[in-house]
């Protein structure tokens, strides 16, 4: 019977152009969507590297404060924040805190190898505060002062770019500016300061001790302090910490934001364009379905005679519907051919710059969801078709 | 395989008559009420019937009179309103669509006025396509089949044609062919040759009288061509739903 499918519908081919021609371009859209769906499910599963929760981001603005002052001044905040109760550790940092719209990046080189990563400039307590957590070495610490190389905490995928399975603890990296760094410790997992939908990309931390009052200080790098709370803070802690900032900097501006809310800010900017896709190609699908319906239900209009023929010779009403989804699935895997094809271009010209497994896995997805959307649009017509009563389809002309 | 379609001279053993052999199909009171809202017509009415094996019947009437609707439910196409249908001795009213579907592939062939052949499937392919209902028959058997139902009509070496590429005759034979290639009982035929020309309904009334004499395929057949009933062993007459002789 499946050899008899593929020879009227090979033998149909020109009337069945246009079906398998929607059909393809039904599956393109799914494989392209699915795509892009796929590699953010699988970017959003991994692991941050990172806790959020009980997580405070404060931005300072010294407010017109000479820069000669800035960085005492910054000090004595740290200090004091650390003693207010409800507060559990203070870590100062740059622009690009978690989940924050800035990012930073530069090269880096391990004898021959070399990266362009994302760089974090972060006080000793950075590591308390987002709960890093370390496979090798240590974290910084003020001893690391009177280094004769300035020490990095590098990422697992900084790790695998820089020294792929060799030793990485003490070993020298050269970067910004050609100076020279030196590892001392290794992130057990990787770190995605642009939150969920970054991809595992290298993550380099650079020990500073002095974050503010620096010559090349801008208005674009602001000091950011990051304060883990306790999980009972509440807003009133909040407005305490605004005070207290405003009294012992004499005059800073400062704005509380948790990191769990600047989440839902950038979860929301990459959300919103995956939605409107999804929108989008959902509408495209949704005509696919009407117009694949119109058509089946046509199809077994002028075929009336034929079905009643194929009961007259020993066909069930179950074998018809079963003839006529076979017909459709056979079409269909026709439309897929092409567009397998087609698909299989992506990985190979690296289009989307997405890794095999997710294309892999959304040919699966297109293919297994076009077969069921033709499924489903052929199931009624199909049924339809079961009922007509074969002596009086074989009546008509 | 002996060509059907040899000239008469060849064809001189014709004479002989199988007798009726025993019931092959029995109609008994079939009344068949077609209902509306607001109108009731009687198609069939306390029609009795027996055709017995080996018989070649040929049924007439006027249009309307219910012959196509007789057909039909000797065919198990279409279930009358009341009375009783015995194929080979078994009643089967009670019986599932499946059951009537198995019946049909196996006993029972049917060859329409208008070919009903699928014009996107080669003429082996078209009478192949009974025995892709039976289950057990190999692919390998279907062409055999399909091949010597085709020589027997004469049409051998049209295997791969498409049926747009036949005469009307020529496409008749491959509809008598796939009524064959199921090797039924009972051939059920509705004005075989009403969609052809004088010469080419004589060439196919030829034919299902040698496959009526010479295999012994009962056949039944609705006609409106007196000469073509004449031919044949018995000749039944419809008028208004009811058998008149």
């Amino acid at each position: 019977m499946i050899r008899h499918l593929f020879t009227l519908i090979w033998n149909r081919k020109r009337a069945n152009f246009l079906l398998v021609t929607e059909i393809f371009f039904a599956f393109v859209v799914l494989f392209v969507l699915g795509s892009l769906l796929v590699d953010n499910y699988r970017k959003y599963t991994a692991p941050l590297g990172y806790t959020y929760e009980h997580v405070w981001q404060i931005d300072l603005d010294p407010n017109g404060q000479p820069i000669s002052r800035q960085d005492a001044t910054f000090e004595r905040l740290i200090q004091l924040l650390k003693a207010v109760s409800g507060v559990r550790s203070v870590a100062a940092t740059r622009s690009n805190t978690p989940f924050s719209f800035s990012d930073s990046s530069t090269d880096f080189k391990a004898g021959s190898k070399s990266t362009n990563s994302d760089i974090y400039i972060v006080g000793d307590d950075m590591q308390d505060v987002l709960s890093l957590q370390l496979a090798e070495g240590r974290w910084f610490n003020r001893h690391d002062e009177v280094a004769a190389h300035p020490p990095l905490v590098i990422s697992q995928e900084a790790r695998q770019a820089l020294f792929a399975k060799g030793p990485a603890l003490g070993k020298t990296v050269r970067g910004l500016d050609n100076q020279d760094f030196q590892v001392v410790g290794v992130l057990a997992t990787s770190y995605r300061g642009r939150g969920e939908f970054q991809e595992l990309e290298p993550a380099i931390f650079l020990r500073s001790a002095k974050l503010v009052g620096s010559a090349d200080t801008t208005s674009f790098d602001q000091p950011r302090l990051l304060i883990r709370v306790q999980p009972t803070a509440t807003a009133e802690l909040e407005q305490r910490l605004t005070k207290e900032i405003a009294a012992v900097t004499g005059g800073w501006k400062s704005t509380v934001i948790t990191l769990p809310e600047q989440r839902t800010i950038r979860m929301k900017f990459a959300l919103a364009p995956m939605g409107g896709m999804v929108l989008v190609c959902g509408f495209l699908i949704f005509n696919v379905a009407l117009g694949l319906f119109g058509v089946l239900w046509y199809n077994i209009s002028q075929r009336r005679a034929e079905i009643g023929l194929r009961r007259a010779i020993g066909a069930t009403g179950s074998r018809i519907s079963g003839q006529f989804l076979g017909e459709i699935l056979v079409v269909t895997t026709f439309g897929l051919a092409f567009g397998l094809l087609v698909a299989a271009q992506f990985p190979l010209l690296g289009v989307m710059n997405i890794r095999l497994p997710v294309y892999l896995a959304s040919m699966a997805l297109a293919t297994a969801l076009v077969y069921v959307l033709t499924a489903i649009c052929a199931l009624y017509p199909s049924l339809l078709a079961a009922r007509i009563r074969p002596a009086v389809a074989l009546r008509e002309e | 395989m002996e060509n059907m379609l040899a000239p008469a001279a060849h064809r001189a053993g014709d004479t002989v008559r199988p007798q009726a052999g025993p019931p092959v199909l029995q109609l008994r009171n079939i009344e068949k009420v077609y209902q509306t809202k607001t109108i009731e017509t009687v198609a069939l009415h306390q029609v009795n019937l027996t055709i017995g094996k080996g018989e070649f019947v040929s049924i007439m009437g006027p249009s309307g009179c219910g012959k196509s609707t007789l057909l039909s439910i000797m065919g198990l196409l279409d279930e009358p309103t009341s009375g009783e249908i015995e194929l080979d001795g078994r009643p089967v009213q009670s019986y599932s669509d499946r059951e009537l579907a198995a019946l049909r592939n196996h006993k029972i062939g049917f060859v329409f006025q208008s070919y009903h052949l699928i014009n996107d499937l080669s003429v082996l392919d078209n009478v192949e396509l009974p025995l892709l209902y039976r289950p057990g028959v190999s692919g390998r058997e279907r062409r055999e089949r399909a091949y010597a139902a085709l020589e027997k009509v004469g049409l051998g070496a049209r295997t791969n044609h498409f049926p747009g590429q036949l005469s009307g005759g020529q496409r008749q034979r491959v509809a008598i062919a796939r009524a064959l290639a199921g090797r039924p009982e009972l051939i059920l035929a509705d004005e075989p040759t009403g969609n052809l020309d004088s010469v080419m309904g004589e060439e196919i009334m030829d034919l299902l009288l040698h496959l009526n004499r010479q295999e012994g395929t009962t056949i039944v057949m609705v006609t409106h061509d007196e000469q073509q009933a004449l031919k044949t062993q018995r000749l039944i007459r419809f008028f208004d739903g009811s058998q008149v002789s």
